[in-house]
């Protein structure tokens, strides 16, 4: 099959079998930052934004989206433009082998973007779907306190 | 190999049309037809595009659409009663980003041994709303026994009475999944100190699901101070399958325990 959809806000024509999960069409497109895990949606390695919601790359046929909107980790910072919450990652040590953290990078720009303050219990709940297997949790978690205080109040926009 | 068609409906008569081929399959989420082959299967219909992604709640009825995934369902309950027994087993079920996937009606149609829709639905009597060849509303409990129901059709809505009840879900989990091997769900109606009606639900028994009507024998009509835990755990007599990680017998007493102790602290709170 040969379709668009707009990946990080550019619209990109991707070529996929009518049985592939997004998490290979994106994976074969370029998109390595989205990573292959567990292929059971247990892991959250490869967690995107789709239209705004984070879910399982790997739990989604790439041909159920055609035409929607997609965003990975590269869509909201890079290695020369760094998202508040990627900074904050690095500055709370948050990041060992950095398999699990374009997920729990993106898992927590959603969360920030619906939440700005959010308690411990919220933040624990919305990264309930990544795992981490190096660092544990807590420098995590302080990360993501650390973004939402550095974002302020009006948070994401 | 045959190559796997997709069709891509705009209005639900074109979805009835499609339901009614063979070896087609409604996709809503996905995550429930992932876990199985697609090899052999000639065509997904795409549900997507059809407007059945809503939840309307009356002061006497809810009814959810069967697009909603369980992340909609919690959050529109959110703003009525964020207690309602299916918020109380929704927001514990899978995880974030897979509620945000995981549709009401692929649910109803999947029934995994692990769901923790499934209790509460037939515990509230609820009914789908089939298109296709059968066409019509039906209670769940009978979607889900009769296997004909669900062939060549497709389910569109979910709906149930909100009755003020009183509920509780109950989720047992092994340390190895974080599927659950049991759960409970209960209703309970209370009328000054005693229990006037009760509904109780384990799903992930042996036959899928056992309503535990011994228990609500019990319970109906009798005063709340006269309730014994250890009464209820002995009738409790369950019957799971078992596997690699859970023993039936333990499995079955554990029902028990935890049946009882979650039904004292729901009448005495």
């Amino acid at each position: 099959m040969d379709e668009m959809f707009t990946v990080n806000g550019k619209n990109r024509k991707f070529t996929f079998e009518p049985d592939e999960r997004l998490l290979h069409t994106l994976r074969n497109h370029g998109f390595s930052e989205v990573k292959n895990g567990c292929l059971e949606g247990e892991c959250g390695a490869c967690l995107i934004l789709l239209d705004d919601k984070p879910v399982n790359s790997c739990q989604v046929l790439t041909a159920s989206v055609i035409g929607r909107d997609i965003k990975t980790v590269k869509g909201i910072g890079n290695l020369h433009e760094p998202h508040i919450i990627q900074e904050a990652f690095v500055e709370a040590g948050a990041v060992q082998c950095g398999f699990c953290t374009p997920g729990m990078v993106l898992a927590s720009f959603a969360l920030l973007k619906e939440n700005p303050n959010p308690s411990e219990t919220e933040i624990k709940n919305a990264l309930d779907g990544n795992l981490c297997r190096c660092t544990g949790y807590v420098k995590i978690i302080e990360a993501v306190k650390l973004a939402a205080e550095r974002l302020g109040n009006g948070g994401m926009e | 190999m045959k190559e796997l068609n997709w069709n891509y409906p705009k209005t639900l008569a074109d979805a009835e049309k499609l339901v009614r081929q063979e070896n087609v399959l409604p996709h809503g989420g996905g995550t429930g037809l992932l876990l199985r082959n697609l090899t052999g299967v000639d065509g997904l219909i795409e549900l997507s595009q059809l407007a059945l992604r809503s939840v309307n709640v009356t002061e006497n009825e809810v009814e959810i659409g069967s697009l909603c995934t369980y992340a909609d369902v919690i959050s529109e309950l959110k703003k009525t009663d964020p207690e309602h027994i299916l918020a109380q087993c929704l927001r514990h079920s899978a995880n974030t980003p897979l509620r945000n996937r995981i549709t009401i009606g692929g649910s109803i149609a999947m029934f995994p041994p692990w769901s923790d829709l499934m209790g509460a639905l037939i515990a509230l009597d609820a009914k789908v709303t089939l298109i296709g060849e059968n066409s019509g509303d039906f209670p769940v409990e009978d979607y889900v026994k009769d296997s004909n129901l669900c062939k060549n059709s497709l389910i569109t809505a979910v709906k149930f009475h909100n009755s003020g009840w009183r509920s509780a879900h109950y989720r047992e989990i092994r340390t190895k999944s974080d599927m659950p091997v049991f759960n409970h769900t209960v209703l309970l109606k209370v009328e000054a100190d005693k229990i006037s009606e009760s509904r109780i639900i384990v799903v992930g028994t042996a036959s899928k699901f056992t309503r535990l009507t011994a228990v609500e024998d019990y319970l109906n009509s009798r005063k709340i101070d006269e309730i014994k835990p250890a009464e209820i755990e002995k009738l409790v007599n369950l019957k799971f399958a078992g596997s690699r990680i859970d023993d039936p017998d333990y499995s079955n007493i554990k029902a028990g325990i935890e049946l009882g102790r979650m039904i004292v602290q729901m009448v005495r709170t």
